[in-house]
């Protein structure tokens, strides 16, 4: 099994290498060494330095970032449905994006308001589901999709409402994008230690997959547990979607795919979907910026051409 | 019977050619940006406009004081502003511009949807498309315009009074010094436009040389790599009214650029810029001026 996660690191590497490489501008490997030993010109260590390495890493935080939190999710919702959107996380961030965005606000304010948003509709989940004392996985998540329909309308309206001109910048925010990411660095912090935090809770998570009834039999605490996992799942999420708006796909497959491959081991699969979901956004980012350069594409775009047809046939295989 | 049936259809007949006579004599006719030519049986009197450009050119036309509709952001010449609005040009209210019973629509060829539009036509209303893509359209469209609402003095004026600033700047323009030029149409997602677009034709008109001049797209979407690879002597942007300016401030991180170390990011208008009409002349002269200044740098 450390093999597994040896070989994902290897994977990883790779991808952050390719990503590095690649871009519009044509930088040959040996340029590119020249620039790691300082000994380049200006243009090639700008793009390298200054948009591909923030941009690489930018991706490969909020890939880890959104696959951990869905694993997380599905865990605790124990419904393989369940993404790191499902309980209307995501919908709040947008309806702090955007209206940041209607209201002309630089990108500072737009992450900050987007976070907020995130943290808003964690909290209202929370409230709403905690409400009356008795509360269940099932009721969480009722509440969550309901929640995430409420999100949804407002971002309608919004919108509608919107003059045409500020359009363009929302959808493509709606639809995920790396090129907002302004700094990996918070996104990095926040999935390392996350990634450790889980770590020592990994067995216990274990348990709860097999049932509440049984993880409490077994000595597990589930409701502190539970929320623990909610809380961590949310703050992943919010980090994640202030980087790069709500990339779509990452969060609900990459945990599966681990899952068939390596199975439902959490003290595995966990620190896989860090480094899986990671490469799985660096590559498709890598594409994003290159398949029809110097035109790009919204990154959501590859992680779903890319991920259908391999989880796909992984499903296959597993029959 | 046969003979009352005879006289009826004949006096009908009659009736009917006699009206088609005199219709003849205010009958109007103009080419829409669709190719069809369109006639009403007299010069309109009550014209919706349904995006700002229309509104826009028909004030240009001669016709302000016909126009009985606009949409949001219907916004220029000021007269405008005071126009009952029937919606969003992507989205129109239809009832609300039944209501004020036009009898000439101006539309937007490729900004009013479609369906909508058809409705309109089923409907039986006039309509007339416009979609200015160069300098000449621009005019054509005023003359058209003019000439279905009868105020053919004013708008021929005013199209030839475009047309002879665009021939003069053109001509003063003819031999400048080439300048590597950069539009920022939009900052995240960054955009761009191509020499097809309008404001790539004002770019060029100017002596610029738009570096993304040849993209496929008009609008494309484009990478921040070739732009600092492209290292564009100036880049321009639209500065939108009663907003801060700060959308170039993200190129001052690089500062080897050439455009970014001779302080050449500057900002017009964008609402003169990005609309096909009259005011177009005004946002060229100001692009002008700033490769001047550059030129000078």
């Amino acid at each position: 099994m450390i093999r597994a996660l040896l070989c994902l690191s290897v994977m990883t590497l790779l991808a952050l290498v390719l990503s590095l490489a690649t871009g519009s501008v044509n930088i040959a490997l040996t340029e590119i060494w020249d620039v790691i030993q300082g000994e380049s010109n200006a243009l090639h260590r700008t793009l390298l330095w200054d948009l591909r390495l923030p941009r690489t890493l930018a991706a490969f935080a909020t890939g880890g970032l959104l696959a951990l939190a869905g694993a997380l999710m599905q865990v605790l919702l124990r419904n393989p449905l369940a993404d790191p959107y499902v309980l209307g996380l995501s919908g709040g961030a947008a309806v702090g994006a955007l209206l940041a965005m209607l209201t002309g606000m630089g990108a500072l304010l737009i992450s900050s308001s987007a976070f907020a948003g995130a943290m808003l509709a964690t909290v209202l989940v929370f409230g709403l589901a905690h409400g009356t004392g008795s509360w269940t996985a099932s009721r969480l998540l009722l509440t969550g999709v309901v929640v995430a329909a409420g999100w949804g309308a407002v971002i309608t309206l919004i919108l509608v409402l919107t003059p045409s001109y500020k359009l363009p910048g929302m959808l493509y925010w709606l639809m995920g994008d790396v090129s907002y990411a302004r700094t990996p660095l918070p996104a990095l912090v926040v999935l390392v230690v996350a990634t450790l935090v889980t770590l020592p809770l990994a067995r216990k998570l274990n348990v709860l997959t097999r049932g509440p009834m049984q993880a409490a039999a077994l000595g597990v605490s589930v409701r502190p547990l539970e929320w623990s996992i909610y809380l961590l799942a949310s703050l992943l999420t919010a980090t994640a979607v202030t980087t790069a708006g709500s990339i779509g796909f990452v969060g609900l497959i990459v945990p599966h795919m681990l899952r068939l491959v390596l199975g439902n081991d959490q003290r595995i699969i966990l620190p896989a979907c860090a480094l899986a979901g990671g490469t799985l956004l660096v590559l498709a980012d890598t594409l994003a910026r290159t398949m029809i350069a110097p035109e790009q594409l919204p990154v959501g775009v590859i992680t779903a051409l890319l991920g259908v047809p391999t989880f796909l046939y992984l499903l296959h295989r597993s029959r | 019977m046969f003979k009352l049936a005879l006289t009826f259809s004949l006096s009908l007949l009659l009736a009917v050619s006699a009206q088609s006579l005199v219709a003849n004599e205010g009958r109007v006719c103009a080419v829409d940006a669709s190719g069809k030519t369109l006639c009403l049986a007299a010069p309109a009197k009550r014209i919706a406009t349904l995006s700002p450009g229309a509104t826009e050119l028909t004030f240009a036309a001669g016709a302000g004081a016909k126009v009985v509709a606009g949409v949001n952001h219907s916004d220029y010449p000021p007269a405008a502003r005071k126009l009952p609005l029937v919606g969003n040009h992507t989205r129109i209210d239809l009832e609300a511009l039944l209501a004020l019973k036009p009898d000439l629509v101006v539309t937007w060829l490729t900004g009013n949807p479609p369906a909508q539009m058809e409705m309109l036509q089923a409907l039986g209303l006039p309509m007339f498309a416009i979609e200015p893509r160069t300098f000449e359209d621009v005019s054509n469209t005023i003359e058209q315009l003019s000439l279905l609402t009868a105020t053919q003095r004013q708008g021929f004026a005013e199209a030839g009074r475009f047309r002879a600033g665009i021939a003069e700047l053109t001509a003063r323009y003819r031999n400048a010094e080439p300048v590597p030029v950069f539009y920022q149409v939009w900052e995240t997602p960054l955009m761009t436009i191509n020499n097809e677009h309008l404001i790539g034709k004002v770019v060029q008109l100017c002596g610029g040389v738009n570096v993304f001049a040849d993209m496929p797209r008009r609008v494309p979407r484009i990478s921040p790599e070739v732009v600092l690879e492209a290292d564009p002597h100036v880049i321009l942007t639209g500065s939108v009214e009663g907003a801060v300016d700060d959308q170039l401030d993200h190129w001052k991180n690089y500062p080897g650029m050439t455009s970014v170390a001779k302080n050449n990011l500057f900002y017009v208008p964008a609402s003169p810029i990005s609309r096909p009409t009259p005011r177009l002349l005004e946002a060229s002269a100001s692009i002008c001026h700033k490769l001047d200044i550059a030129r000078e740098r």
